[in-house]
């Protein structure tokens, strides 16, 4: 009797153990998960780049205002303050496109490339639409005038009208609307910006493509001295007002 | 009665020693096994307090039930069913049974012995 009851404790104390080992795993599985890094190399290696050059962007805008913040304080006597602030002022109008912007850049001819040919004088017969009845090219302008600016265009105007952040291009009507001024065929581009990187962004983007197959023709020129001019419409304040700032100053 | 405890505290510390780890995704399962081997372990206090305690019952008890309460917590992963749940509410239950019958016994038991 005596030997199988220390028989069964012995048994019991293995057992113990056996749960006494399972518990410490438990225990330091639910205090120190095992972390899986899921994530390929190639991934965070990607996103490493993105964060660098994140960085590096901050750092350009932290010197770049280090800088102004330098002026302003150097600028001991207040004339001198002055001008400083109607420099910021005058680049500010220039970024938001209230004053005429001249530079070298490209000119862009949009024309019914039937009239086109007439012109050149080649055969006069009229060439058949190869869409048929395609006539809004509003989207095209819109297109057009998105891959000038994404390619580093610093300016834009078609027709004589400036486009800038909040300007719309719409097909109102028969016509084509940029603000609120109806404009007409032939459209006329002119686009500030080096003029190689606008031309070669346009036939890489298929611009040119697209225009024939509405029958459209776009031709376009280099120039040294362009001239776009000031953006005109008049726009209501409404629904913004400026932040009382904090801090000294 | 002292060995049982002994050999806890010895499992403790080779657990600590060892320094196994988990991942998160199988520390359900262990965590189910544990709970069915803690059952065990109070239903055979249980019945060594009832005296029907069988040693072979117990041994079989604990491995077929830490086994089969993991195994089908991994099954019923892999199917999409939530078995791990059916096994913690089952063990669960039968564990706090057993506690409330050891109390009782050990409370009949010091009254007993005061009267």
């Amino acid at each position: 009797m005596l030997q199988k009851n220390r028989k069964i404790t012995f048994i019991l104390a293995i057992i113990s153990a056996i749960i006494g080992v399972m518990l410490t795993i438990q225990l330091r599985s639910s205090f120190h998960p095992v972390h899986k890094e899921s994530r390929s190399i190639a991934e965070l290696r990607a996103s490493l780049q993105k964060e660098l050059e994140k960085h590096k962007n901050l750092l350009a805008d932290i010197s770049k205002y280090n800088q102004l913040y330098y002026q302003y304080e150097t600028s001991l006597n207040e004339d001198e303050s002055l001008s400083v602030m109607k420099e910021e002022l005058a680049r500010n109008r220039k970024l938001a496109g209230m004053v005429s912007v001249e530079g070298k850049g490209i000119v862009l001819q949009v024309v019914e490339a039937a009239l086109h040919h007439a012109e050149l004088g080649h055969d006069g017969e009229v060439t058949e639409p190869l869409v048929g009845g395609y006539t809004s090219d509003e989207e095209d302008l819109r297109w057009l005038v998105n891959v000038l600016f994404a390619n580093g265009a610093q300016a834009v105007s078609i027709n004589g009208h400036r486009m800038v952040a909040t300007t719309p291009i719409r097909y109102v009507g028969d016509s084509i609307q940029i603000d609120t001024k109806t404009i007409q065929p032939p459209y006329e581009l002119k686009a500030l910006g080096e003029p190689e990187v606008l031309l070669s962004a346009l036939k890489l983007e298929g611009v040119e493509e697209n225009f024939r197959m509405a029958n459209k023709e776009i031709i376009a020129e280099k120039r040294e001295k362009l001239i776009v001019p000031a953006h005109r419409e008049q726009r209501p304040i409404q629904y913004m007002k400026p932040v009382k700032e904090k801090g000294e100053s | 009665m002292w060995l049982p405890l002994i050999g806890l505290i010895v499992g403790i510390v080779v657990g600590f020693l060892l320094d196994w780890r988990v991942p998160q995704e199988y520390s359900s399962y262990l965590s189910i096994a544990l709970l069915a081997g803690l059952d065990t372990i109070f239903g055979g206090i249980r019945s060594y307090l009832e005296r029907t305690f069988n040693v072979r019952i117990f041994m079989s008890g604990f491995f077929f039930n830490t086994l089969f309460a993991a195994g089908l917590a991994f099954i019923g992963g892999f199917l999409g069913i939530d078995l791990y749940l059916a096994a913690i509410v089952a063990f669960g239950v039968r564990l706090f049974n057993n506690l409330a019958v050891i109390r009782r016994i050990v409370l009949s038991r010091w009254i007993n012995q005061q009267e």
